[in-house]
């Protein structure tokens, strides 16, 4: 798909204002937790948007055509279709559980010639499926060790190069990113390229090794590009250099002092997303207290959003956000203490041509867009 | 020591995770079963260190990351099993696995438990005659035990196959590693270092490292 994004604008500079669009979902204090969103994701075009949640349901909005009577208005996201998508199952032979929670959507490309998913459920290996072969897939990378007493790393996540289709990366828990390619040969077990940022030993701790482990990798559309997220940062790392990232940005670093109380309520665990503009100028990931952080690559500057049912009346601007790190708290600022852990904005999206956006807010999914100017 | 006390109750507390986490939907999950065993690792070893440190002020200490528990076992058990942890000896209560944290007790509440002061210290040896006298199917429970009562203690330890879950190797991997931390058993491996056969230090039992014992035969 075409990289250019519509908008083009910068996501945290002065030209850009974040406006609130919709919300979805229930306003109950009380959260099932079947309906917690578990995957948000736009198709191609942006004109329809996929959410599962952890009751294996997918629901798929469509974006309305713009109404001709308001055209300054953008076109609204509405339900166009919702369906059972997996259900609880039993593995007896383990006596396990299995989750019908949806891991990730995935929507096919219309144009690409590529028929293959890469299905990453396990930690130790990733499949390669032909999308007409449901009884068998290939096995292309697998690091499960002879003796499970040799394990030190499990895979976290995968992703095919937008653009050279035998090219994929996957993440691992030690915080690196392996690119194979799949042409050099059937099982991927040694990698092309390998990026790993050497760690800083004077912010060693407890809970280093945890804090690297990267929850999500994704590539810009140019494929020039990827980024990593781990628990405090994203980075974006040029595919030509694997000694370092090009770019840190630090999502939430005035937690890294209450390591260990993060350990102790879980919250260390989360697994956060991120996610690119379509032009690749501008990343997005979340964060607690139903925050998220846009950075804008070009100019450098960064963003706190909030998702709140307070900030949602119709073309609303929404103001940024800051927390307070020490010293004396200004007025509109957040102290680190009085952060809602249990707010936690896991998955975004961008759409691929336009400042719309679509975050999720535990099980409501807010819907921002630009204001026209 | 704070850096002792605080690395004794990430231990615990990750123990219990441990434990916890075989109760959740989908059952033991490989990854984070990984980051909590990566975190008792760090804490372990600090608190060795520690240890080391406040008995001997100056002495050189036992380096940071070795050895690596997972590439030599037998060494690093050898290491945890020599240095003076007066916590793993029993407890001369039964050990109630019952009593294992529930999941919907939150971690705090299993943090520092009250010392009894008025325990005896037990010697590091379980295969001590005196002390088999006081605790003898805490020992017999611990090696496979015989005794009705500890079977159910016996199935726990050494689940049926089919109810071992996705990962039976990681948990035996898990319980033998942290086992080899609380036990002193008498069968320790002659490699053991030489700089880590601390002497014994006369110190009140550590109530901390009870509860640890606890949950991780629980586990």
């Amino acid at each position: 798909m075409a990289g250019a994004g519509g908008g083009g604008c910068p996501a945290g500079g002065n030209d850009l204002q974040w406006c609130f669009s919709q919300v979805k979902g229930a306003i109950d204090e009380d959260v099932a937790e079947a309906d917690i969103i578990s995957t948000v994701e736009f198709n191609y075009s942006g004109d329809l948007l996929a959410t599962g949640d952890k009751g294996g349901r997918v629901v798929i909005f469509q974006r309305e055509q713009e109404n001709k009577s308001r055209p300054h208005s953008r076109g609204e996201y509405n339900v166009y279709s919702t369906f059972q998508s997996h259900e609880p199952e039993f593995d007896y032979l383990k006596s396990l559980e299995i989750e019908e929670k949806i891991n990730k959507i995935r929507w096919l490309p219309q144009q690409n010639a590529a028929h293959f998913l890469l299905s990453t459920n396990d930690d130790l290996r990733i499949n390669l499926w032909h999308l007409e072969i449901t009884d068998r897939s290939f096995n292309i990378v697998d690091i499960k060790p002879a003796n499970m007493e040799e394990l030190t790393e499990v895979i976290t996540a995968a992703e095919f190069h937008p653009r050279q289709c035998n090219v994929f990366v996957y993440s691992s828990s030690k915080g690196t990113v392996r690119l194979c390619d799949m042409r050099s040969s059937a099982l991927c077990d040694r990698h092309s390229k390998f990026f790993e940022e050497p760690e800083d030993p004077s912010s060693r701790s407890f809970f280093s090794e945890i804090i690297s482990s990267i929850s999500d990798v994704k590539f810009s559309h140019s494929g020039r590009y990827m980024m990593t997220r781990d628990y405090l940062s994203v980075k974006v790392w040029d595919l030509n250099m694997e000694s370092r990232p090009v770019e840190t940005h630090q999502v939430h670093e005035y937690l890294r002092s209450k390591l260990c109380s993060l350990y102790e309520n879980d919250c260390i665990f989360d697994k956060f997303e991120c996610c690119w503009n379509g032009s690749d100028s501008a990343i997005m990931t979340g964060s607690y207290n139903n925050f998220f952080r846009m950075f804008d690559r070009n100019t450098r500057r960064d963003v706190t959003l909030e998702a709140s049912r307070e900030n949602s009346k119709p073309r609303a601007s929404l103001k940024p956000r800051k927390v307070c790190t020490g010293g004396k708290r200004k007025k509109d600022e957040i102290s680190v203490d009085s952060l809602d852990f249990n707010k936690k904005i896991l998955h975004t999206a961008w759409h691929p041509a336009e400042n719309i956006i679509a975050v999720a807010a535990t099980n409501n999914l807010y819907i921002f867009q630009d204001r026209i100017n | 020591m704070e850096v002792q006390k605080e690395a004794q109750r990430i231990m615990t507390l990750s123990v219990w995770k441990m434990y916890h986490s075989r109760m959740q939907r989908g059952g033991l999950r490989l990854h984070r079963s990984l980051q909590l065993s990566l975190v008792m690792r760090s804490a372990r070893e600090l608190y060795l260190s520690a240890k080391v440190e406040a008995h001997e002020p100056g002495a050189p200490l036992p380096p940071a990351r070795s050895p690596d528990p997972r590439l030599h076992p037998r060494e690093a058990e050898a290491a945890a099993e020599a240095a003076p942890l007066d916590g793993e000896q029993s407890s001369p209560e039964p050990m109630d696995t019952q009593e294992a944290p529930r999941a919907e007790e939150p971690p705090a509440r299993c943090a520092p438990r009250p010392a009894k002061v008025s325990r005896k210290r037990r010697s590091s040896s379980l295969s001590d005659g005196g002390d088999a006298g006081l605790v003898p199917s805490k020992k017999a429970r611990l090696e496979e035990g015989e005794e009705g009562a500890s079977s159910e203690l016996r199935d726990r330890l050494q689940p049926p196959a089919q109810a071992e879950g996705a990962f039976p190797n990681l948990a035996r991997v898990l319980q033998r590693r942290f086992s080899g931390l609380l036990n002193c058993s008498p069968a320790a491996p002659p490699t053991a270092p030489p700089a880590c056969e601390a002497k014994p230090v006369c110190r009140p039992a550590d109530s901390m490292l009870n509860v640890l014992v606890r949950a991780v035969v629980a586990f």
